[in-house]
């Protein structure tokens, strides 16, 4: 001990000056700055957003912002393209930066998704047509000014004066980088740093909300102190399987996992002590799982989706759930396949709840953003299906259930704020009753959208379903797939009841009017109605996409 | 001294910083215990870094600092607006969205 | 030379877009745009007939492969044709009576305001009918198969203003149904036995399969035959399906479509000589309808069901051939064929007739008419005397050749069948003479219509006459030119197969044989309604005539046996529904949402108890971890 100790000293001491053919020389860092160029362009497009801020005219932001955020995005997925056409999706692939992130299928296939999310997203971000026009300004869903005290003078004074919150592109897109660095980090620190970096803007942006500030306020400060709470435990967890291994790399912690390290007295003190590993392990993919909003770390999730402004919910339920999906396969697949043996029970456990609770209490919602947000619980429970059939089909199903799943959560809260009423969106659904009446074309695009939601066949979420039972039942986990038929039936049952009121009710007297979109909103919901019908119809192209990006580098 | 008293430490830290998200109801303090939580895993990393003989935990910790602090300005500044319009930093006061 | 062929079905299809499409600016010429179309697909096809005649037997038959419909691993359903022998002589009777009944339609229709919409829809029956005839597997042959049901329903519901058109149309629809789920049946198990459906390799492997399977299709097809083509026990549409215009009567309820059935059986031939238990179900099913469909007609005094009832009894002698196997198959064509030309020569006849008498259809308000419409009288008379198998006529030579091909297959069943055929023959003479009699001799019964106009008997105008006088020129030669030299049985051969059979009866022997029952039948009917006047109102008759009025009462057994059993099930099984599987569906329901109800209150909105729950999920992720490992 007193040897290690000695050496560790001379890292830091003078004897570091006299002994250096002792010190081990810490190499220059080595950054692939080519393959990492999806997540830099990101990056330098919201510091481009930041400086728009700080320097451009109030006047000017709007467009500036919009052309950065879009420019930004469309050359980051060009970038991705042009990597995964130079195979760095499959032959290439490799772990970039010094062993932090990873350039592989996944990844690429991954951070694809995101990007064109994103791109999505900020169409919905910038819709400016739905709300009425306020002082002879059009607005968007965000807050005049977000630091006001809603109803307060100072916020009067800012509607008047037509202040928006532009800030929201760059957050938006500080978000998309972290979410993408995240399924690609390859080892525990740049996992939890990249977590950061996108729940940090996450956090402000479910306080922007320009209608129903109090709720939106609550909704931020309840994701941020559950938020930083789970961060906690998962650095926690890092700390102990740091502990554990010696390393944080994935690689690294797989090797000592695997017993194929090279052993070093600390090393064979640690390794001995499996609490370690197992304890840090599910620390941390209690993290995760809180991410992707399993039961039971899933209590934030209605709350907040409730209360956030709709079109960062769609950003969120969709982009949020992709990256977290990512991080779990990598964390799952390549640090702890070792272990697979102490963690799948557990992750059945955790799979059966998240589908049954999603699904039962969604039947008695009667907010349409608190039901999706319930959806999107049972959804992980489906995905986690997924997850658990370790085998190369049980990634490359999870990877394309997150494309089907996410462009029709997109799709359907971009829906959502087209339903409105004076205090904004209307969002209960007692108000959606005879929608199909009023506005037939609206309530047909929502219904394709449960449809999915539900997996009724010839929709995207069939497909989806059907891969991921599919895996977990050739990985063996056929009881977790019959839990998942019936709660599918389950949550098919509150998607029809929202149709059948839709079509089949009569429309109140006081109903809620349907705003006419701007090609922003209206692009985001085509998008989502043809992912929807393509990936439902002729999924085989994209199952074989998912299926070659499926391989994780280690 | 035996470094494996520092991770007792840690784990004790981060247990009464858990203990105080759980207990406390003013946002700032319940904000103050995920601190604590996130500098319980510090001593753990450099504990840690220490045993193994690596500098990965000491890295990994002034990492953890400058999250921490990011952490502060966005979580202040969501708690401050929240205490602006309410009058009051208590987190059982927002249960406006439930069930 | 193979691109035509889909050219052949094509252009009566691109008709019927047009006619369909164009919407009332057509309204005008809509017609002739229809004849054009139907007389350009029999252009193609005497081209193509032309073509097949200028090459050796062996080598008559075209395949043409337009795209493959349903590629999926181990499915494999293309969109091709086949052109043999057998599909060309059906080519040129859809293609050549179809563009007759046409030109007579422009004539009929004329005073209807649809017109446009009839013509869009014949040319659709005759794309429909191509395709059946013309595909080279049997999904594609199904599809033209639904697709003339379709076509079937549209033109018997035609004039849906009448409920009664309405009512036969959906009777119709609904009988056919239950044919083509035997069809569509037979589809699936042949794939899982052959793993195909094109003729080829089906017909190729038949020696592979068992007996049971091969009979197990061979029912189901005959099931679906019997739909199409009226056969007992689904015979009950065709009296009804007469609400629909004339000509439709004409081209699909006579001439054409119910004779899918028989060129389902004749197609599949390979199967059915494979399975003798399925090919003696047709000649039963043939037997039977035979004289079902004989005695129908001897009681109907509506002039067109009359008609319906000798459809359905000729096609009875064409499954009756059909199911003989090789010995049957070319004459049960042949006949088909002769059918063909007099059957839709009598309904045009008839259409004229009842064009000439106000819409009159009861033949016991006819009467006389010889004089009045001459043109008519001769064309009906050819047809009536081809039909009774009058020596030297069209009828004469097919329909001899399946009676003797029935005391040909020998044994009882021989006999049996034979017999059956005989009497038929007999009952036909006997109930064509009565029409022939009733329509065109004895006294004027004619009557004024339910507003009062008296009739004004009249010739029907050329373009109603013309194909009439074609189609009766077909009725007397076309039999004795097929059977000069045997042309008709050498050009199908390759398809069908033939053998010669062994009659235990001379063939002199049977012609005479039939020769005395034709001319018992028409003495018999000559005494009844020629020698004595017929009274305008129908008298009581016995028991027999006053069931065979009523369709020999089949509407009464499904009414019975189909719809009250139906009605009694469907009963019990909504009882079922409410009770049980409601129960079980409303207590599940409720259970469900009572579940909801309690874990909803978990989520209470307090951040510090959502905390609680997080770090009481990990702890227990920690437990249960540590728990699997036994730590």
């Amino acid at each position: 001990m007193s040897a290690t100790a000695a050496a560790v000293h001379s890292l830091w001491t003078t004897r570091a000056l006299a002994d250096t053919a002792a010190t081990p020389a810490i190499p220059t860092p080595h950054i692939e700055y080519a393959q990492l160029s999806p997540v830099l362009i990101v990056f330098g497009a919201a510091v481009l957003g930041v400086l728009i801020e700080a320097f451009a005219p109030r006047a000017a932001r709007y467009a500036g912002q919009l052309a950065v955020s879009v420019v930004g995005l469309a050359a980051a997925f060009a970038a991705l393209v042009a990597l995964a056409a130079d195979g760095y999706a499959q032959g290439r692939s490799h772990v970039a930066a010094m062993g932090a992130v990873a350039v592989d299928g996944p990844a690429l296939f991954l951070q694809g998704t995101i990007v064109l999310i994103a791109l999505v997203a900020t169409f919905t971000f910038a819709e400016r047509r739905l709300d009425p026009v306020a002082h002879g300004n059009r607005v968007d869903s965000f807050a005049a000014q977000g630091s006001a005290v809603p109803g307060g003078e100072q916020e009067q004074k800012a509607v008047r004066a037509g202040f928006t919150t532009t800030e929201v592109f760059p957050l938006l897109l500080f978000a998309v980088a972290g979410m993408m660095i995240f399924p690609a980090a390859d080892d525990l620190l740049t996992l939890f740093v990249s977590l950061e970096v996108f729940s940090l803007p996450l956090y402000l942006l479910c306080a922007l909300a320009r209608r129903r500030r109090l709720m939106s306020q609550e909704a931020s400060v309840k994701y941020f102190l559950l938020g930083a709470f789970s961060s906690a435990i998962l650095l926690f967890g890092i700390a102990l399987l740091y502990g554990y291994a010696g390393t944080v790399s994935y690689g690294g912690i797989a090797d000592v996992v695997d017993g194929t390290a090279k052993l070093t007295p600390a090393l064979a003190n640690t390794t001995g002590n499996d609490a370690l590993l197992l304890i840090g392990g599910a620390m941390v993919v209690m993290g995760l799982l809180f991410k992707v909003a399993a039961v039971p770390f899933h209590m934030w999730t209605p709350d907040v989706y409730q209360g956030a402004p709709t079109p960062v919910t769609g950003f969120m339920a969709a982009a949020v759930k992709v990256a977290a999906f990512g991080a779990l396969l990598r964390l799952l697949y390549v640090v702890l396949p070792g272990m697979r043996w102490d963690w799948r029970p557990v992750m059945w456990g955790v799979a059966i709840v998240t589908m049954v609770v999603g699904a039962i209490i969604a039947v008695t919602q009667t907010d349409v953003k608190r039901l999706l947000a319930y959806s999107s619980i049972a959804h992980a429970g489906f995905l986690l299906t997924g997850v658990i059939a370790v085998s190369p089909s049980g990634v490359s199903s999870v990877l394309f259930y997150l494309v089907a799943y996410s462009f029709v959560t997109l799709g359907g809260f971009a829906v959502v704020t087209l339903v409105r009423d004076a205090g904004g969106e209307a969002t209960h659904l007692s108000k959606w009753a005879g929608l199909g009446r009023r506005s037939p074309l609206l309530a047909a695009v929502f219904a394709v959208f449960l449809l999915s939601f539900a997996g009724i066949p010839l929709t995207a979420g069939f497909s989806g379903k059907f891969a991921v039972f599919k895996a977990a039942a050739q990985g063996g986990a056929v009881p977790l797939v019959v839990v998942g038929v019936i709660s599918s039936a389950i949550a098919a049952f509150f998607y029809i009841r929202v149709i059948v009121m839709m079509f089949f009710q009569e429309p109140q007297p006081q109903g809620p009017t349907v705003a006419i979109p701007s090609p922003l909103t209206s692009t985001a919901i085509a998008l989502g109605v043809a992912v929807t019908l393509v990936l439902g119809v002729a999924p085989q192209y994209f199952l074989d996409l998912a299926g070659k990006a499926g391989v994780f580098v280690r | 001294m035996n470094p494996a008293n520092y991770l007792y430490l840690s784990a004790l830290l981060f247990t009464i910083g858990a203990a105080g998200v759980l207990i406390r109801r003013n946002a700032i303090i319940v904000f103050m215990c995920v601190e604590l939580m996130l500098n319980a895993c510090n001593l753990a990393f450099v504990t840690f870094s220490r045993l193994h003989g690596n500098l990965d935990g000491q890295i990994i910790a002034f990492f953890t600092m400058v999250v921490a602090a990011a952490e502060v300005v966005v979580g202040l500044a969501i708690i401050v607006t929240f205490f602006r319009s309410r009058h009051s930093a208590s987190v059982d006061d927002a249960d406006l969205m439930k069930l | 030379m193979d691109p035509l062929i889909g050219a052949l079905v094509g252009a009566p299809l691109l008709g019927a877009g047009i006619l369909l499409v164009g919407g009332r600016r057509l309204d005008r010429t809509g017609h002739w745009i229809g004849c054009l179309w139907a007389a350009v697909s029999f252009v193609i096809g005497v081209v193509l007939f032309a073509d097949l005649l200028s090459r050796s037997p062996a080598q008559r038959t075209l395949t043409s492969h337009l795209f493959t419909w349903v590629p999926v691993a181990g499915f494999q359903a293309d969109v091709g044709f086949q052109l043999d022998q057998l599909s060309m002589t059906f080519v040129l009777l859809i293609t050549g009576v179809g563009t007759l009944i046409h030109i007579y339609s422009v004539g009929y229709m004329e005073h209807d305001e649809n017109r446009r919409k009839f013509f869009g829809y014949l040319n659709l029956f005759l794309a429909a009918m191509l395709l059946l005839v013309l595909a080279d597997n049997y999904l594609l042959l199904y599809v033209g198969w639904e697709g003339v049901g379709l076509a079937s329903y549209l033109l018997i519901g035609f004039w849906q203003h009448k409920p009664s058109a309405a009512t036969a149309a959906k009777k119709a629809f609904l009988v056919n149904r239950v044919g083509d789920m035997g069809l569509s049946i037979a589809i699936m198990v042949m794939f899982t036995t052959f793993g195909s459906f094109a003729f080829r390799p089906v017909f190729a492997h038949v020696g592979d399969v068992s007996q049971g399977r091969l009979t197990t299709i061979g029912l189901l097809l005959l099931l679906a035959a019997c739909g199409k083509s009226a056969q007992v026990p689904l015979q009950s549409w065709l009296g009804d399906a007469m609400e629909g215009p004339t000509p439709v009567s004409a081209l699909i309820h006579a001439a054409t479509m119910v004779t899918a059935g028989v060129y389902l059986v004749v197609r599949s031939g390979a199967i059915f000589n494979a399975a003798p238990t399925a090919q003696l179900a047709v000649c039963v099913v043939g037997a039977v309808t035979l004289v079902f469909g004989a005695i129908v007609g001897c009681a109907k005094d509506d002039i067109k069901k009359a008609l319906a009832g000798s459809t359905m009894s000729q096609i009875g002698y064409m499954m009756l051939a059909a199911g003989l196997g090789p010995i049957g198959y070319v004459f049960a064509i042949m006949h088909l064929v002769t059918h063909g030309f007099f059957k839709a020569g009598l309904f045009l006849g008839a259409g004229s007739v009842m064009h000439g008498m106000n819409d009159e259809v009861d033949m016991r308000r006819f009467g006389a008419l010889r004089t009045y419409m001459p043109v008519t009288f001769v064309t009906f008379g050819l047809g009536y005397l081809a039909i009774i198998g009058f020596p030297g006529l069209s009828g004469y030579w097919s329909k001899d050749k399946i009676i003797e091909a029935a005391f040909a297959k020998g044994g009882t069943e021989g006999w049996t069948l034979g017999a059956v055929a005989l009497v038929g023959a007999g009952i036909t003479a006997f109930y064509m003479t009565r029409v022939m009699l009733m329509t065109f001799f004895g006294d004027k019964r004619w009557q004024p219509d339910a507003e009062g106009h008296e009739p004004h008997p009249h010739e029907s105008p050329k373009i109603m006459t013309i194909p009439m006088s074609i189609l009766a020129f077909g009725s007397v030669f076309a039999g004795g030119l097929f059977s000069i030299n045997s042309a008709f049985l050498k050009w199908l051969q390759p398809v069908t197969g033939h053998s010669d059979g062994h009659s235990p009866v001379a063939t002199w022997e049977i012609t005479v044989a039939t020769l005395v029952v034709l001319i018992l039948g028409v003495g018999l009917a000559w005494q009844s309604y020629g020698r004595q006047a017929v009274p305008a109102v129908a008298p009581r008759g016995s028991l027999l005539t006053r069931a065979a009025r009523r369709d020999l009462l089949q509407d009464d057994f499904n009414h019975v046996v189909l719809v009250r059993g139906g009605e009694h099930l469907t009963r019990s099984l909504v009882y079922l529904d409410h009770t049980v599987v409601d129960g079980a569906v409303n207590g599940t329901a409720a259970g469900v949402g009572g579940l909801s109800g309690r874990l909803r209150r978990l989520q209470n909105g307090f951040v510090r108890s959502y905390a609680v729950s997080m770090l009481g999920g990990t702890a227990v992720l920690v437990a249960a971890t540590l728990l699997m490992r036994g730590v």
